[in-house]
């Protein structure tokens, strides 16, 4: 599975700090009062502005996968583009690596932008002028790389994206699920430290949209790149996050891992998301595990701790015995039995 | 804002608007016309500017740094292509048109133009059909090189864009003959002022498709773009325009229509080719070769109407490969390489005699033999109705009467902006000795309307309730859109001689294309629930016609004819060219005599018509729009 072309250490650090973004045509006041805590409503009423985002911090660490996850109107697309520089943040600053990119000129973001990032968009944002194999290698065409080399590299990625022989084709040839290959591919190409992912599935039917999924766990298993990934789609947001931070009225409700969000969630509007959820679909053997007091193991069957627990059903529910749960390093975790699961599935 | 609203004006202010008029007329029963205290006040100063800049010509460096070098600029590209155009093998034209066109739209359609291509050489009007096309290659070429750049810049930057937009659209009100004026007075006389009054004229298409185009870009991809770091110019340059041509084409190719409609005309200023061949033809009485001159110009629009639909075009997928047009290239090449070795260039001449008896035969039986019904037409038109009207408007009533109704009408239909707008407009021209001329002038474009009307709006409406009516009409309106109006022209003088019935009968085919269109279009609009649920009350099929419709249809019919409004006038300004008489006559001598004082008058006075007319118009249909917001 592992591809040498993507295998990558240069995963980046990415940070926003008290990040608002006001739209309209008083700014300046709009965002004393966000400031100041008055509602969004009362703020559009007053000034005629729109607050996107509201005083939103995160930390990225290197190779993790950040999901943010909101309805529409919630700010999410507005943020993703605060953070990629693509709007101008109206307050905070957004930092790759510890370097501000809100303070750099023009030509320094540039080169961020060349070497350091880039981006997948709902609707591909691919140009229809072009051939695939010119789509892969925009961002290389852009930094003057010439066409020989850009080419190669294309041709490489479009077979690493699963797009092999689809280069000369014209991307309005292709389906929906072939676009968003050569929209993924084309971020790829440029090596970035950081990718963004605005909603890049949601125009998909669910079925590709699944198998994009898959895809980009794969990939991200063998080049474990640093991803902010948006999606209105709670599901996505589990599968694909390590960590999920939920957005409503332009301000994160609560941060944390799905395990986090669905055991502990913190406010009203994040309990609703995690209602629905199949517990069995986010929660691990390791989540469900027991101490066992003795340390001994009696179980004869062992699980991973990783293992989701609907994957471990038929397992779990065909023996009255306990079962061992261990870690990647084979040491015991704890012991799952029958009843945990019980209490699972029943339990709200 | 309620008071807008409401349809039905109250009897009481229409009864003392009549009241009023009576009065008025009574006190001023016995005045003279329209008094002109301004007669000489603009023309004066003008005519000696004119007188200077003649002298001036030679010293001055504004012409002689400035418009005379450019002025010889463009001179020397005319010449250049018209004999590069010449200097290749005749048949090398249509082998290229039909490469253009097949490159994008298949052999069997891109056969078509090149087959049309050799009819003015059939004729014997080759030499003259390829000045024509010089000068259409320069025009266009230059409108493009500034209209692109000038659609970019609007599209980039909101307020460049606002400024632009309204000069475009007077650009567009205007009737060709006004731009002449300032073209001849800077350029003199010749091909070069006809190139700048096309460049002119046929800007706006392009201009506005361009800002479109790029506005139409979908955000994300310029987003995608500028998130790889490309600089702004490397976005605009891969991104923006790449993307954007398609419409950019749609916009050159309107361009090059407009360009024809303007270069046939530009005959007034000297500028020679297929217009001046049906100046002379038409004033020569030959009926036949007028005719087939005319159908030359129907080529060469059809020719340039397919070479611009096959430009913009949207599927890059299904062009043939670099290879095919590759070989296309070399045997294009090959074909003039062959044509200038073997010594056969020149379109051969006896081809040309055959095909053009039994046109000129054709033509003159036919005139004979409708004179029946074109004389009575003739004499309704003139004797019950333009002349009448005209001395009732010019004579009978007076002035200062129109004056108040003109205001008052344009009051209850436009509120106060309007009706200021007309009255100042109307006491303009009527200060400047215009007034007689321009009503004449308004009693034609009232005669031509009405019949316009009385036609387009049935057939209209009829098509837009039978599909099949509109898919037989379809072409034929597509055909006659693209002609040029001086075309028009001659089958109105080959059936009504001169005067101002040809005109008017002009005017009226020009103008009933758009008519019928939009009329189509507005009845086709009618949301089926509407019509569904007056049928399910019982109404008869009349009934959902004059209840349902035509009140749903109304404002876009009545933009329809605003439409025609002003192609009537841009027509019956154009029929001064044969005898028409009025404004339009006017405004060919001044043009044929560089008389720029009377030129500049007569070219206020229509662009004032064409601005009330057109105000008018278009506030009465904003008044028909059922929900009126606010």
């Amino acid at each position: 599975m592992s591809d040498p072309q993507l295998t990558s250490v240069n995963a980046a650090s990415l940070a926003g700090d008290n990040i608002f973004k006001v739209f309209g045509p008083k700014p300046a006041r709009a965002l004393e009062m966000a400031v100041a805590g008055v509602s969004r409503d009362d703020i559009l009423r007053e000034t005629g502005n729109t607050v996107a985002v509201r005083d939103v911090s995160f930390d990225v660490v290197p190779g993790e996968t950040f999901v943010v996850m909101g309805l529409s109107g919630s700010g999410k697309s507005t943020l993703i583009r605060c953070i990629a520089q693509l709007v101008e943040l109206t307050q905070g600053s957004v930092s790759l690596n510890g370097r501000d990119l809100t303070a750099m000129s023009e030509k320094e973001l540039r080169d961020v932008r060349r070497n350091n990032m880039s981006m997948v968009f709902q609707h591909f944002g691919l140009f229809p002028h072009r051939r695939v194999i010119d789509n892969v290698a925009y961002g290389l065409e852009v930094q003057g790389i010439d066409r020989a080399a850009r080419h190669k590299r294309a041709l490489e990625i479009l077979d690493i994206v699963g797009l092999g022989g689809w280069g000369d084709h014209y991307p309005q040839e292709l389906s929906g699920g072939m676009q968003q290959r050569v929209g993924l591919g084309r971020a790829l190409a440029v090596e970035p430290d950081v990718l963004f992912f605005d909603e890049p599935f949601s125009a998909l039917d669910p079925l590709i949209r699944r198998d994009m999924q898959n895809e980009l766990l794969r990939l991200q298993a063998d080049m474990g790149r640093t991803i902010v990934f948006i999606t209105h789609d709670f599901d996505e947001a589990i599968k694909l996050g390590d960590r999920i931070a939920i957005m409503k009225d332009g301000e994160f409700d609560q941060v944390g891992t799905a395990h986090e969000l669905l055991s502990n969630p913190a406010t009203d509007y994040v309990r609703e998301f995690t209602e629905d959820v199949s517990r069995t679909k986010v929660l691990t053997a390791g989540h469900v595990a027991r101490a066992e007091k003795s340390g001994d193991p009696m179980a004869t069957i062992i699980v991973g701790a990783e293992q989701p627990i609907d994957t471990i059903l038929g397992t779990l529910l065909s023996t009255d015995e306990p079962v061992a749960v261990r870690g990647t390093n084979g040491e015991l975790i704890g012991v799952v039995d029958r009843s945990a699961v019980i209490e699972l599935v029943g339990g709200t | 804002m309620i008071e807008r609203v409401s349809r039905a004006p109250k009897w009481g202010i229409w009864a003392l608007c009549v009241a009023v008029a009576v009065g008025l007329q009574v006190a001023f029963a016995s005045s003279e016309s329209f008094p002109a205290g301004l007669d000489h006040t603009f023309s004066d100063p003008i005519d000696d500017f004119g007188r200077w800049q003649q002298s001036a010509r030679r010293t001055n460096v504004l012409f002689t740094g400035f418009f005379t070098p450019l002025s010889d600029m463009v001179g020397w590209a005319l010449d250049t292509v018209e004999s590069v155009l010449l200097w290749v093998p005749w048949y090398v034209l249509p082998a290229a048109i039909f490469v253009v066109v097949a490159r994008t739209k298949g052999w069997v359609v891109g056969l078509i133009p090149a087959a049309v291509m050799v009819y003015p050489g059939l004729v014997g009007l080759w030499e003259v059909t390829i000045d024509t096309f010089a000068l259409m290659i320069i025009s266009v070429s230059i409108a493009v090189a500034l209209g692109v750049p000038l659609g970019v810049w609007g599209a980039l930057n909101t307020r460049v864009e606002k400024s632009i937009r309204p000069v475009l659209d007077a650009m567009q009100t205007v009737p060709a003959p006004v731009y002449f004026l300032p073209m001849l007075m800077l350029f003199g006389i010749g091909r070069v002022p006809a190139t700048f009054a096309t460049v002119i004229y046929a800007l706006p298409p392009v201009v506005r498709l361009t800002t479109l185009g790029i506005r139409e870009v979908p955000p994300a991809a310029v987003e995608a773009s500028e998130m790889f770091g490309a600089t702004k110019r490397q976005t605009m340059t891969r991104v923006q325009l790449p993307m954007a041509l398609p419409t950019i084409m749609t916009g050159v190719s309107q361009t090059i229509m407009m360009a024809l409609g303007i270069v046939v005309l530009a005959t007034l200023l000297g500028a020679g080719g297929l217009g001046q061949e049906i100046m002379e033809t038409l004033s020569q009485r030959r009926t036949g070769r007028g005719f087939a001159t005319g159908l030359a110009v129907v080529a060469i629009a059809i020719v340039l109407d397919r070479l611009g639909r096959a430009l913009a075009v949207t599927d890059r997928s299904k062009l043939p490969g670099r290879k095919v047009m590759a070989g296309a290239a070399v045997a294009i090449v090959g074909l003039t390489v062959f044509g200038l070795a073997s010594g056969i260039t020149e379109f051969p001449e006896v081809w040309s005699v055959k095909i053009f008896d039994p046109i000129d035969n054709g033509v003159v039986w036919i005139r004979d033999n409708l004179r029946w019904l074109t004389r009575g037409f003739n004499d309704l038109v003139v004797a019950d109705f333009y002349v009448p009207v005209r001395d009732l408007l010019t004579e009978t009533i007076a002035w200062p009467v129109l004056l108040w109704i003109g205001t008052f009408v344009g009051w209850r239909i436009g509120g106060v902006r309007l009706a200021v707008f007309s009255l100042s407009m109307m006491v303009a021209v009527g200060l400047i000795g215009m007034w007689n001329q321009s009503l004449d002038t308004l009693t034609q474009v009232v005669a031509a309307v009405i019949l316009s009307v009385a036609i387009a709006v049935p057939v209209g409406v009829w098509a837009g309730r039978n599909p099949r009516v509109e898919a037989f009409l379809g072409p034929i309106l597509d055909a006659l859109q693209t002609i040029p109006s001086l075309v028009y022209i001659i089958p109105a003088v080959i059936f009504f001689t001169v005067g101002v019935v040809p005109g008017i009968v002009a005017s009226v085919l020009y103008a009933i294309v758009p008519g019928i269109r939009i009329t189509a279009l507005g009845i086709r609009e009618v949301p089926a629930e509407s019509i569904e649920a007056a049928q399910l009350f019982g109404a008869t099929r009349r009934q959902t016609m004059l209840g349902v419709r035509l009140p749903l249809a109304a404002p876009t019919i009545m933009a329809g004819i605003n439409q025609v409004i002003m192609m009537v006038l841009a027509m019956v300004i154009i029929s001064g060219l044969v005898g028409g008489g009025a404004l339009g006559f006017a405004a060919v001598s001044a043009v044929k005599r560089s008389d720029l004082g009377i030129g500049f008058e007569v070219g206020f006075a229509i662009v004032a018509i064409a601005m009330i007319l057109d105000r008018t118009t278009a506030a009465v249909a904003d008044r028909l729009r059922p929900v009126a917001g606010h």
